[in-house]
């Protein structure tokens, strides 16, 4: 980022906390939380700061106008103590974050792109070890907010929500939902049953979701006699997951079962008698009904359904009791969109690209050097490629905080 | 009293340990009203279910993992528990276990108290049994690891950590902090790991050194850290191609302390 780009970001970053940044989705116990902030220069953070109110948060935030603002998901007697042995642990939200980083998406991230450090030369898709123009290992990675991506996390968050409620009984009043403000979801749950889990209990509650050491033989599956049999499709809790990932499995193109290394035979067999499998699975079996298909090729297919109906969540970001996470209504460093809310139950037809806009007024000139099509609210912009353009404040900020623009003076 | 006077953490729990079997031995013989009156009295969410129901016990998740989450068996997982609105679905047994636990805990908190003053002569006596004490536990003590490095006694997942990084490809945080863990448990010196790091493109010199040498003690804290267990590992997916001395041990470190015992013995 040139001189000139950097200052005017941060007008812009300023511009906004001191008229636009709303209080109305703060942590519950502002004053037990610790927070702290990325500065835009060197990328130093500033941590164990603390407010009793609002506008303090605000006054500091207007002051050292960050590229990116956290709070910790725990409570603390001594938020501002600089060592965690004094802080006084008391307590932690249950924190989930679903990132497009760790996830397969269909796109395959063709769009990430990758810039050296040394000479500025830009490359697509995977990094590469060294620079092809000047050798230099300096490559920093460059990931793109695609709309495939960003679908992909919301089915994820969805699933998660879905596991939330029914299994484990959150109300959706108990748990905030938010847009990341870059490439995903995050789910808070602030109930005071949750804020006393250790690690260890965190992370049973991180298998649950993920699937993480699932036994067959627990929920029901029984191989005797050369007659498999198990879950249900209306069984409550992993039981019902299983069966109902495995239908929807059956259920999908044969190209599907074919990607899970399944014999052309076996796929073919599967495909011809599908009305009959499928009928099979609505029950507890016996499912092997189809000749030629073995508890090998089950087990696989078994594998897989248990994959598509686990959420994929960061395991590290829930098992942390000490985590500062992104604070909601604050801007993202990478996109200059907020990190918003999402309103109970609208998950579904929320549009993170048009929701996280936070700057709605102006226009600036930047120099792009290269960009591909992208949406900001209801209009498309680009690709571009080493082009001068007047764009709105909130697409032109979009690719300067991305680095793949300058601000022209 | 004596027990809470000689101010031993292993002696506690052993004490609270066999009272809490006693109780957990009465409550198996009992109706389920008295089980649920003990586990109201921890203010557990439990209830029972009608006879229709199944007759079983449903337990509020939170209550499950205060007390099942250190069970290894793969029954206590909660990820294999059937689980509705929050509500786990227990028999009477696996109820009365739980409670076990909790009984435990309570009992090991109220040993917790040391600020009575004891008469002469059992003061005495409780700091016999504390010398005794002391000599018990050093026999109990684990065997230090051997200083050579055998990369081929390597648990899967370590060996993979190893490999990428040697290769010089990237890890996570987690597989960063497994390996370096790992490696000086095991007796690597800190500047050799440091050197593995080496040729990351995006090595630096002074955290990669900050980092190796706060796990190995040598700053800060100086507590040595190990490595996370299996357990954990398979949680955040570090855990790979896990083979049949995995099943046995719950610990990368004892997995290598095996391998060693079974592969250095025969040739010398
Ligand atoms: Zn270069
Ligand atoms: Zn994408």
């Amino acid at each position: 980022m040139q001189p000139q780009t950097l200052k005017f970001v941060q007008s812009k970053f300023l511009e906004y906390y001191q008229n636009s940044f709303r209080e109305d989705a703060l942590p519950v116990s502002l004053e037990k939380r610790e927070f702290g902030a990325l500065l835009f220069k060197e990328k130093t953070m500033v941590r164990h700061r603390s407010f009793l109110q609002f506008g303090q948060l605000r006054e500091f935030l207007c002051e050292l106008v960050p590229s990116d603002v956290y709070y910790s998901s725990a409570y603390y007697d001594n938020p501002a103590a600089d060592e965690m042995g004094k802080k006084g642990w008391a307590g932690a939200d249950l924190v989930f974050d679903i990132d497009a980083d760790h996830i397969q998406t269909p796109c395959g991230k063709e769009h990430d792109t990758w810039i050296c450090g040394n000479c500025d030369f830009v490359g697509k898709g995977v990094t590469p070890k060294e620079c092809p123009s000047c050798g230099s290992q300096k490559i920093e990675t460059k990931t793109w907010i695609c709309e495939v991506c960003l679908e992909t996390t919301k089915r994820e968050t969805e699933k998660l929500l879905d596991m939330l409620m029914n299994d484990f009984g959150f109300s959706t009043d108990e748990m905030r939902v938010y847009f990341s403000g870059h490439r995903g979801y995050h789910v808070h749950i602030q109930a005071e049953t949750v804020r006393c889990f250790d690690q260890a209990a965190r992370k049973e509650i991180v298998d649950y979701i993920v699937g993480t050491g699932l036994d067959f033989d627990s929920h029901g599956f029984r191989s005797a006699g050369g007659v498999i049999s198990g879950p249900a499709l209306e069984s409550s809790g992993w039981s019902g997951r299983i069966a109902r990932g495995v239908y929807d499995l059956l259920n999908s193109s044969p190209q599907e079962l074919e990607n899970l290394g399944l014999s052309k035979k076996v796929v073919k067999m599967l495909d011809e008698h599908k009305n009959k499998v499928l009928e099979s699975w609505k029950t507890t079996g016996p499912w092997n009904t189809v000749k030629g298909v073995g508890e090998a090729s089950w087990k696989k297919i078994v594998q897989r359904g248990v994959e598509l109906q686990s959420a994929k969540i960061d395991t590290v970001v829930t098992t942390d009791v000490h985590r500062l996470i992104r604070l909601a209504n604050t801007l993202h460093g990478k996109t200059a969109l907020k990190k918003t809310i999402v309103p109970h139950g609208k998950l579904e037809e929320f549009d993170p690209l048009k929701s996280a806009v936070a700057f709605e007024r102006d226009m600036a000139k930047v120099f792009v050097h290269e960009s591909p099509r992208f949406r900001i609210g209801d209009e498309f912009y680009g690709p571009f490629k080493e082009r001068k353009e007047e764009l709105p404040t909130a697409a032109a900020l979009f690719l300067l905080c991305k680095g793949v623009a300058e601000v022209v003076v | 009293m004596m027990v809470s006077a000689i101010d031993d953490s292993y002696l506690k729990k052993r004490y609270a340990l066999l009272e809490a079997k006693r109780i957990s031995d009465f409550l198996k013989e009992e109706p389920p009203e008295t089980v649920i009156k003990i586990a109201k009295f921890f203010n557990w969410k439990i209830r029972r279910l009608s006879i229709q129901e199944g007759g079983k016990f449903t337990l509020h998740f939170a209550d499950f993992l205060r007390n099942a989450s250190i069970f290894h068996e793969k029954e206590w997982k909660l990820v294999n528990r059937q689980i509705v609105k929050g509500e786990v679905t227990l028999t009477q047994s696996e109820a009365v276990r739980l409670l076990e636990e909790e009984v435990k805990r309570h009992i090991e908190k109220r040993l917790q108290t040391t600020d009575f003053k004891l008469p002469e002569t059992i003061a005495a006596r409780v700091d016999h049994l504390k010398q005794l004490l002391m000599l018990r536990k050093g026999e109990l003590k684990t065997e230090e690891m051997p200083k050579t490095i055998v990369v081929d006694a390597f648990p899967p997942c370590v060996k993979a950590l190893y490999t990428a990084i040697t290769g010089g490809h990237h890890l996570s945080h987690m597989g960063r902090l497994t390996l370096t863990t790992f490696l000086i448990n095991i007796g690597m010196d800190a500047e050799d790991v440091i050197n593995l790091y080496r040729s990351l493109s995006d090595f630096n010199e002074r955290l990669t050194r900050y980092q190796v040498e706060h796990i190995a003690g040598a700053r800060g804290s100086r507590t040595k850290y190990r490595p996370p267990k299996c357990d954990t590992l398979r949680t955040h997916g570090i855990c790979i191609n896990p083979d049949e001395t995995c099943e046995r041990i719950r610990h990368p470190l004892k997995y290598y302390q095996r391998k060693l015992r079974t592969t250095q013995k025969p040739s010398s």
